[in-house]
């Protein structure tokens, strides 16, 4: 240490890339999911709770199906194609973003303050702090449903498709999870942000149907002001009707982002909020 | 990670203060509704004009009522916050143009709130910790060493955060906290709601760790047995205002040299009571004036504690 203090004001500036963040991450979740497994208990009741809820889900969805079997010009395979669509891409808010369900909380007790004086970034300590995974049955029941309603569709299996998939997946998942951020963060200057967060989360059930059977001013407020059309809808008519694609479809990535990017900036002008007067 | 040179002080404040703008509230609902649209603002003054230098490897007690401004002045230290005007400068850095630079070289203990991963082994929390101030391995591996020397560290190494006992969940925040090395480390109650053993088992780690590495310790408490303990130098601040900043010693002598003198007379079962002050008069002459009159059984000269010093300041 001696030599060390000769080196007055020569501390090595570190920096801390995507490099960095992802290792970090990697590590937490390893360890997150070692200490969720020795509660076996807990794990296999929220696993089959899971299943239960996306079962019943899956239900209703069948019940609805059996009386309808169109859905404004979508039958009921191309409707099962966007069931599993929503599903998979609200799998990462549910696995890796579940953490902003307890931001309110915390910042109500004032055990918020203590993400502020680490050397890494507020928004990506929280948000790692927790990993759920009871949403990887949710990822199951998706993909098994996906790719059940594309091989019913005959949808070709070629690298292109698959691609597209995984971008517009991204991307939808994107929607979701900044939609949560923008809800989650309205803690820091509304006590009841907990109604927000309710309430945008059971807007998703709406993100399983074709956002055309919306009229009107519910068109509008779904696409443009609370993006659910976005978390499978516009995404996946890239894949469901490839000869007339909507502008907004091709756009989404791009919104995707910018949105996600926004809410990321709302939740850290938040925390900035809160430094000013929590304590 | 890397302290400077001894003969530069840690913390250098020089006339800050901190102001904060609250809305005036109004009353009512429509009060409420009013207050949406309001550009009604006071200015409140949490910090106001307080200058202080910290030495390298000192450890202050930095006291205060609640609402003094003590945390405020912790969060501009740490970097959350910006003081409104003065120069603030942590060990060669200006914390809030820095913060993250500033962070790698303080370490933040909350008595009441754990800073470790609720669910991973105290080991896992160290070793994430390790990767996210970049810690040389060889750095690390020579602290748990140290940490080993200082406290019985395998029975809790092991133990998810959230197992672990007050006492034990403390003790793992406060090596978490040194565990990079940082130059300046600030201790919030760092002993509240434990029992007396622990207390001095904590107090003790602190000077340990204090000695070893020379750390800064900026201590912020309610327990006059830690500010007894473990400072040599007390601030004490009030409605934003450094009113004291001195040595402990002095610290006694500061409102007049006071000795609670207890006598037990002959036929009585109970002690009088007397405050004096020895600038003012003499302990033995009072002895002397009442063993005139009465029958003396016991005596005790009693030094008056640190904690009624302290009431008494706040009472001002």
């Amino acid at each position: 240490m001696n030599e060390k203090n000769n080196l007055t004001n020569q501390m090595p500036i570190h920096k801390r890339g995507l490099k960095f963040y992802a290792s970090i991450y990697k590590k937490i979740i390893i360890q997150d999911i070692k200490s969720k497994m020795s509660y076996r208990a807990d794990f296999i009741i929220s696993t089959v709770g899971m299943v239960m809820t996306n079962l019943a889900g899956f239900l209703t969805f069948m019940i609805l199906f059996h009386n309808f079997p169109t859905i404004n010009g979508w039958d009921y395979h191309h409707m099962l194609f966007l069931y599993g669509f929503s599903l998979v891409a609200l799998t990462p808010v549910q696995c890796f973003f579940d953490n902003n369900w307890n931001l309110r909380f915390q910042v109500q007790s004032g055990d918020f303050i203590k993400y502020c004086f680490r050397p890494i970034n507020v928004f990506f300590y929280f948000i790692s702090e927790v990993f759920d995974v009871k949403g990887l049955g949710q990822l199951a029941f998706g993909l098994g449903t996906l790719g059940y309603a594309w091989h019913k569709i005959g949808l070709p299996v070629t690298a292109l498709n698959i691609g597209k998939t995984i971008v517009f997946l991204i991307t939808a998942s994107l929607f979701m999870i900044a939609i949560m951020n923008f809800a989650a963060a309205t803690c820091f200057w509304i006590i009841g942000s907990g109604y927000v967060m309710v309430i945008m989360f059971r807007f998703k059930d709406f993100a399983r149907y074709p956002a055309s059977i919306f009229s009107g001013i519910f068109k509008i407020i779904f696409t443009f002001i609370i993006p659910i059309a976005f978390v499978a809808y516009y995404p996946s008519l890239v894949l469901l009707t490839p000869d007339k694609v909507p502008v907004l479809s091709w756009l989404s990535p791009l919104f995707g982002v910018l949105f996600f990017y926004l809410s990321y900036r709302f939740w850290m002008l938040g925390v900035r909020k809160y430094d000013f007067t929590g304590s | 990670m890397s302290k400077q040179a001894s003969n530069e002080p840690a913390i250098v404040m020089e006339h800050v203060s901190k102001n904060f703008k609250v809305l005036n509230r109004r009353e009512g609902l429509s009060g409420s509704i009013k207050d949406l649209f309001s550009r009604d603002y006071k200015t409140l003054q949490a910090v106001s004009d307080v200058s202080l230098t910290v030495g390298r490897g000192e450890i202050i007690g930095y006291l205060g009522p609640n609402g003094a401004g003590k945390s405020t002045t912790i969060k501009m230290i740490t970097g959350v916050l910006e003081p409104s005007e003065g120069k603030i400068m942590v060990n060669g850095v200006v914390p809030y143009q820095n913060r993250t630079r500033n962070s790698e070289q303080i370490g933040v203990v909350f008595g009441q709130r754990s800073q470790l991963w609720w669910s991973l082994p105290l080991i896992e929390s160290f070793n994430l910790l390790r990767d996210i101030y970049l810690v040389e391995e060889k750095e690390y591996k020579d602290m748990l060493e140290l940490y080993r020397s200082l406290v019985d560290l395998e029975p809790i190494l092991h133990k998810p955060v959230r197992q672990m006992s007050l006492g034990q969940r403390t003790l793992s925040d406060i090596l978490a906290a040194f565990l990079h090395n940082p130059a300046i480390v600030f201790l919030d109650e760092p002993t509240i709601g434990l029992d007396v053993a622990m207390k001095s088992k904590i107090r003790d780690l602190i000077l340990g760790l204090n000695a070893q590495k020379k750390t800064t310790v900026i201590l912020t408490t309610h327990d006059m047995g830690d500010v007894d303990a473990l400072c040599k130098r007390v601030v004490i601040i009030d409605k934003g205002k450094k009113i004291y900043d001195n040595d402990m010693d002095h610290l006694k002598t500061f409102f007049g040299s006071y000795r609670t003198l207890r006598m037990r007379l002959d036929g009585e079962d109970e002690w009088t009571e007397r405050v004096i002050d020895e600038n003012k008069t003499d302990v033995m002459k009072e002895i002397e004036k009442t063993q005139k009159e009465h029958k003396i059984k016991d005596i005790q000269v009693q030094e008056i504690s640190t904690e009624e010093i302290i009431k008494k300041i706040y009472e001002g």
